[in-house]
């Protein structure tokens, strides 16, 4: 389960509802045109290694695509197939968050015979049957970020990963820093059973074990917001009632962190030191918080919007007999620090969406573009 | 054991006393408002002694205007289930206005009121089309709510492409105002809870809207207008959703754009949990808001005594299964199987 599923949850249940009529919808892969012009032209200088001399079409099919998170990633794609006019044809599909659809989308582009396929596989081990199929038919398959289960080179053929315990190496580093080795900690995550939060906890532990005066205070690995606004707002107000000090909280979900700041005004409480995932909201709300003088620290990981730019270089290399990229598994990276203001200070970019991510690659006009819908 | 299948038939004289009793018992348990007010007084209490932080001012402000909100969604259920339907488009209508009163002033207070309006004209008319689709072309609620529910998703998703936006400032000042130290959605949750409960106990309309529920046919054989009043429901519960819709993208500041999703469930709970019949007919709005301030508050103490989300959901589901089974469980009868059984068992004794 991955981060980017935070509003699958909340979808699943329309979804389900609304199961009888979306089955009529079909695996509607609305395609998008050429991206890279020049055929046949040779490769100049411009060409990256990994896109290699054959002519492809390469299609991303997504398990669910109905948010900000997933349409810049999906732009971030587009974009870097662009990067090589062998690409001929670049092809999309969304699965709604309805792992039927998703099936049949992959199945669709199989049939369809495109060279390369990159899956986003929400439904995890129930996608690898159709990975499967694409994969024995000869198409080059690419799962990533959720883990389908199976095996490189026997039912697909790379997984491009991201590992979600050094997000939390990376949050547990810097509240030693912050909390100078001493503080008690609430640990926010998505719903109940979910790999990702508990990963990131492991990884914090992994650190705070050598720091006992950190403690995790509420709900260990971490208190169920189901990553909705509402639902976290209603789990800070509880905390706060039940701890009289909160030193730090953590989460992997900050713009619904912000959504209950709210909540530590009535309380009469200040914002303490905030260890989370980039969000435009999140930077625009600190920048509020300080000019009002009740500042607070914050450090965020980069969002990984740009993961799918290596699984698409993974993918077109494989296919186009280009470089292969060497490391696919996409690294977790600091990306705000207010501290340190390395690798950046906090960023707000009030021009964008509150949902955007200001780690992205995109320029802000192409993410303002991919927001657009 | 096989001469009382109908519970309230005639018993042997020995036990007559004790039926009574048991009939007075469940004609107090099961007055509409009185036995979720009392679990509701009880679990204020327990919440006092058990976890007296959940009671604390902090913790109040931040559960009651989530009460209020689910509040008027509950007294929006009851008027559809009071008509014999069920209404799944809970979600859509609130997410919709959700969705539209933030996306469409995107940060301008200026802008608000003309959503806000915007929004509420959407309700009535998505409310319309649901009421006459069920009262005029007969399909089942079930079925049309359904429909509207994947209509207005469609419609959450074409104008947000399910980003969200911020509320405006003076939504959320609006929101989260305070009337003489209480929040505002508060105030809002019981005029409106006592608007609605005046209309349907206390007007000729409201007697004929709850007589409809009863029975279709025995009201349209003494030439009632069915279809009217059952248009009116859907009409009225689409409006009442949107008004939550406008309070909840109030109340969170940073709404999602599905933040309607979870209040489907919840709201039927507050009207089984009211006492309403899920067949339709006799029910109450009062109740149902009162329930609604029930699940709230149970949620609250469940987050604050910190214990884990399987035992929250547990105890939660427990709640709602001791709720509906004080309703739905014919305890005399109940009860006078047990006694006859008894008596068999003592007469197969001394038979012995």
């Amino acid at each position: 389960m991955s981060l980017k599923q935070r509003k699958f949850p909340a979808l699943a249940a329309t979804a389900v509802l609304s199961m009888g009529l979306a089955a009529c919808g079909g695996s509607g892969s609305s395609g998008s045109g050429a991206s890279g012009g020049g055929a046949g032209a040779p490769a100049n200088a411009n060409v990256p290694p990994w896109c290699g001399a054959k002519k492809i079409t390469l299609a991303l099919a997504d398990g669910f695509g109905g948010n900000a998170w997933r349409q810049v990633t999906r732009a971030e794609a587009k974009d870097e197939a662009s990067k090589c006019p062998n690409v001929t044809q670049y092809l999309y599909s969304d699965g709604q968050g309805n792992t039927q659809k998703a099936i049949s989308d992959i199945q669709g582009f199989t049939a369809k015979g495109v060279t390369a396929m990159v899956v986003f596989p929400d439904a995890g081990k129930a996608m690898l049957p159709a990975l499967r199929s694409a994969y024995k038919a000869g198409v080059v398959t690419v799962p990533y970020r959720v883990s389908p289960g199976g095996e490189a080179g026997k039912d697909y053929d790379y997984f491009v990963d991201t590992d979600f315990k050094q997000a939390g190496v990376l949050w547990a580093n810097w509240l030693v820093k912050a909390l100078k080795d001493k503080g008690n900690v609430v640990n926010l995550g998505g719903p109940a059973a979910n790999s990702q939060s508990q990963d990131e906890y492991d990884g914090m532990m992994s650190v705070l074990k050598d720091h006992p005066g950190i403690k995790f205070i509420g709900q260990t690995p971490y208190n169920v917001t189901n990553w909705d606004p509402a639902e976290t707002q209603k789990v800070v107000t509880g905390l706060l009632a039940k701890y009289p000090q909160i030193d730090a909280i953590t989460t992997d979900y900050g713009n619904a962190l912000a959504s209950s700041f709210p909540a530590f005004q009535q309380a009469n409480r200040k914002i303490p030191p905030i260890a989370t995932e980039d969000a435009n909201l999140l930077g625009c709300d600190y920048k509020k918080a300080k000019d009002s003088g009740k500042g607070f620290q914050l450090f965020t990981v980069s969002s990984q919007n740009w993961m799918s730019r290596l699984a698409v270089q993974v993918a077109v290399a494989k296919a186009s007999g280009g470089v292969i990229p060497k490391n696919m598994t996409a690294p977790q990276l600091a990306f705000e620090d207010s501290i340190t203001s390395k690798p950046n200070p906090v960023k707000c970019d009030t021009s964008l969406p509150a949902d955007a991510f200001l780690s992205s690659k995109l320029t802000p006009a192409q993410q303002a573009a991919a927001l657009k819908g | 054991m096989t001469q009382n299948t109908s519970g309230n038939g005639p018993l042997p004289a020995a036990t007559d006393d004790a039926t009574e009793d048991q009939s007075w018992l469940r004609r107090r348990i099961s007055g509409p408002a009185t036995a979720i007010l009392a679990a509701t007084v009880l679990l204020f209490v327990a919440s006092a002694i058990l976890q007296p932080e959940s009671l604390r001012g902090s913790s109040l402000a931040g559960m009651l205007p989530f009460a209020a909100v689910l509040a008027i969604v509950a007294v929006g259920q009851t008027l559809v289930i009071q008509q014999g339907g069920i209404d799944l488009s809970v979600p859509g209508f609130m997410s919709l206005t959700v969705v539209i009163v933030t996306h469409y002033p995107a940060g301008d207070s200026g802008k608000l009121p003309v959503a806000v309006l915007g929004a509420f004209v959407i309700a009535a008319l998505g409310g319309l089309a649901s009421g006459l689709l069920v009262s005029r072309v007969g399909v089942t609620s079930i079925v049309v709510t359904l429909g509207m529910n994947a209509l207005l998703y469609g419609a959450v998703l074409g104008i947000s492409g399910g980003i969200p936006r911020s509320t405006t400032q003076a939504l959320r000042d609006i929101a989260t105002a305070k009337a003489v130290g209480v929040p505002m959605t508060v105030v809002l949750a019981v005029i409106i809870t006592a608007i609605v409960g005046f209309c349907i106990k206390r007007t000729v309309v409201g007697r004929r809207f709850e007589a409809i529920g009863s029975s279709n046919q025995a009201a349209r054989a003494i030439g009632l207008p069915v279809r009217r009043h059952q248009l009116a429901a859907y009409v009225a519960a689409a409006l009442l959703y949107c008004t939550a819709g406008v309070l909840l993208a109030g109340v969170v500041s940073a709404p999602s754009a599905f933040q309607g999703d979870t209040y489907l469930l919840p709201s039927v709970a507050a009207v089984v949990l009211g006492g309403t019949s899920l067949l339709g007919g006799r029910g109450s709005v009062v109740a149902s808001a009162v329930a609604a301030l029930f699940l709230s508050q149970l949620a609250q103490v469940l987050l604050t005594s910190g214990v884990n989300s399987a035992v929250r959901n547990l105890v939660e589901a427990f709640a709602l299964a001791v709720g509906v089974a004080i309703y739905s469980v014919d305890w005399n009868r109940v009860l006078s199987t047990l006694n006859v059984r008894e008596r068999s068992a003592a007469g197969a004794s001394t038979g012995a």
